[in-house]
């Protein structure tokens, strides 16, 4: 309490632990993540097999156009609404009905990004490789697992970080139908004209949402192939554009 | 390779570990000794979110009425959010304007405030001194006169719940309270009333502004102006000169240190702290303040009536 800076807010052991009038820091970060962990779970098994579907089959084209066009939504319009709609329905204690619109306000921002990128991902594998694993007696669903989904991997990374990106920054309207979540700070800051309270959470949001990239990234670097990201670790002792050839074939016969 | 991998699922973990912790400690408060615990330690308040810090929000509570909820949730400032909540169970009681239409339509329970917790909030007219002539304040008194918070809450409800237009209800309202007939009381006066940006506000200088038009004073409005930090300069400039105000806020607007409770001792020190070129007159029995507010059901259940009874031993 003795710092009214930003810093000092964020500095403050006070802050950052539970008591009566106020959640700690930690414990909003927990719920940050909580909210934004199923959102882009949830979106991911929504968009993941239907990006891959659209790609391999070619139709439902225009799906993709929709979830797009989705992202045009205000959400927090959309929350009240969903809340509005959802409150008559649920009586007594318990967040659900709180947290079920803000749930649905995420996945319909994640939806679109990951859709769209599995989607271009798997239309943009060479037709040559999809051709060759056709030729070699693959069925469908092992071009599909075997050539296109590993071929279209970056794409689709790009996509689930961006929506993870989305996610985690949007997530703060949690905080708006009264959870938890850094919102919280930003809100309550604003409310009270506590502005170090209002930046210290704005700043934590977009510390999160950094850290939640890096992870990521590290993801990727492991999930997709070399072959793929042509990525050559410096110890491999052929090194060089023949273990790409090698590894670009591998990912085609595997 | 390995070592990166590892470094990896570490990262993951460390993001994810907050995540199981959390659930167990996401009810912060509440509990106390067995068997002396107090009705409201087994209630959940809600309210906007600046009422966690606010001198009359949890703080207030406890200071003058000893009174400590299990917890409390930010909502909004008497909005869907809060109503729902309290409608549907979600939070036990809630901090909701005393003339919001919802309190009657959902059989809410005001809980009395006998210690003055609340602040008075009589409405009256807060007016450019120079436009203040005698017929002016005739005019305007006769309509404090007979102005009641059941007035406002009937009036709320027509333009709120049933979308009437303001215009029309507060013309209603002056043939009901007797003061529609035709006369030169303000004849010669020109003024623009103004109001804040939410219906009651509205509805309130309308009143006013038919009310002198009736008594042959030339009026322009400018409505919806927004909050009080915009539409109190406007006064202080001359490009509005009447708006209808509540006490106890317009009080701490002026003086920040202000400690009057009662309608009355708020009234004597607002006139002390209005700024030399504005007056507001006589104040009106029409109040729209905070008020704590329970379900029918609660308030049956524990006994409910004032806020003092939240913190009986149950």
């Amino acid at each position: 309490m003795t710092d009214s800076s930003t810093w000092g807010w964020l500095t403050s052991i006070d802050n950052w632990k539970n008591s009566y009038s106020q959640t700690g820091i930690s414990t909003q970060i927990g719920n940050h993540v909580e909210y934004s962990l199923i959102a882009v779970v949830i979106a991911a098994a929504i968009a993941l097999p239907l990006g891959l579907l659209i790609g391999h089959t070619g139709r439902l084209r225009w799906l993709v156009g929709v979830a797009n066009g989705l992202r045009a939504l205000p959400t927090i319009g959309l929350l009240i609404l969903f809340y509005v709609l959802l409150a008559p329905h649920f009586h007594g204690r318990g967040n659900a009905v709180f947290l079920i619109p803000t749930e649905i306000v995420l996945i319909l921002l994640a939806v679109p990004p990951i859709l769209a990128n599995t989607f271009a991902g798997v239309q943009n594998v060479d037709p040559a490789a999809r051709d060759a694993a056709s030729g070699m007696g693959m069925t469908g669903t092992q071009v599909l697992f075997r050539v296109e989904l590993p071929n279209a991997l970056p794409l689709i990374f790009s996509g689930v970080r961006s929506a993870t990106l989305q996610v985690i920054a949007t997530a703060t309207v949690a905080a708006y139908v009264g959870l938890g979540g850094l919102g919280r700070f930003v809100y309550d800051g604003l409310a009270s004209h506590d502005f170090p309270q209002v930046t210290g959470g704005a700043i934590l949001v977009a510390v999160l949402a950094l850290l939640a990239d890096i992870v990521l990234s590290l993801l990727q670097r492991y999930a997709v192939s070399r072959g793929v990201s042509g990525r050559f670790s410096s110890r491999a002792g052929t090194g060089g554009p023949a273990a790409a050839e090698i590894t670009q074939l591998e990912v085609v016969t595997h | 390779m390995k070592l990166k991998l590892i470094t990896a699922v570490v990262g993951i973990a460390a993001l994810v570990a907050p995540l199981t912790a959390c659930g167990s400690t996401s009810n912060g408060g509440g509990g106390g000794g067995g068997g002396t615990e107090s009705v409201a330690s087994k209630l959940i308040l809600g309210g906007p979110p600046e009422f966690k810090t606010r001198v009359d929000g949890v703080p207030g509570l406890a200071k003058t009425y000893d009174v400590t909820f299990a917890s409390f949730k930010s909502l909004d400032a008497g909005g869907p959010l809060t109503i729902n909540a309290l409608k549907n169970g979600q939070i036990d009681a809630g901090d909701i304007f005393t003339t919001d239409p919802s309190i009657k339509a959902n059989n809410f329970v005001v809980l009395a405030d006998p210690k003055n917790l609340y602040t008075a909030q009589n409405v009256l007219p807060l007016i450019n001194k120079a436009k203040a002539t005698s017929g002016v304040t005739t005019v305007l008194n006769a309509i404090s006169a007979k102005l009641t918070t059941d007035d406002l809450i009937a009036m709320n409800e027509q333009v709120i719940t049933e979308k009437k237009d303001p215009k029309a209800v507060a013309a209603a309202w002056l043939t009901t309270a007797g003061l529609d007939a035709k006369g030169s009381q303000a004849a010669g006066a020109t003024l623009t009333v103004g109001s804040a940006n939410f219906q009651e506000n509205v509805v309130l200088a309308e009143i006013y502004a038919q009310g002198l038009q009736d008594q042959g004073a030339n009026i322009s409005t400018k409505l919806n102006i927004g909050s009080r930090e915009t539409y109190i300069p406007g006064l202080e400039d001359g490009s509005i000169d009447l708006i209808p105000e509540y006490s106890g806020v317009l009080l701490q607007y002026f003086d920040k240190a202000a400690t009057a409770e009662t309608s009355d001792d708020v009234f004597a020190a607002l006139q002390k702290a209005v700024p030399a070129k504005l007056t507001v007159l006589t104040q009106s029995q029409a109040q729209d303040k905070d008020a704590i507010v329970v379900t029918a059901a609660t308030a049956a259940k524990y006994h409910l009536t004032s806020i003092a009874d939240l913190a009986n031993k149950n």
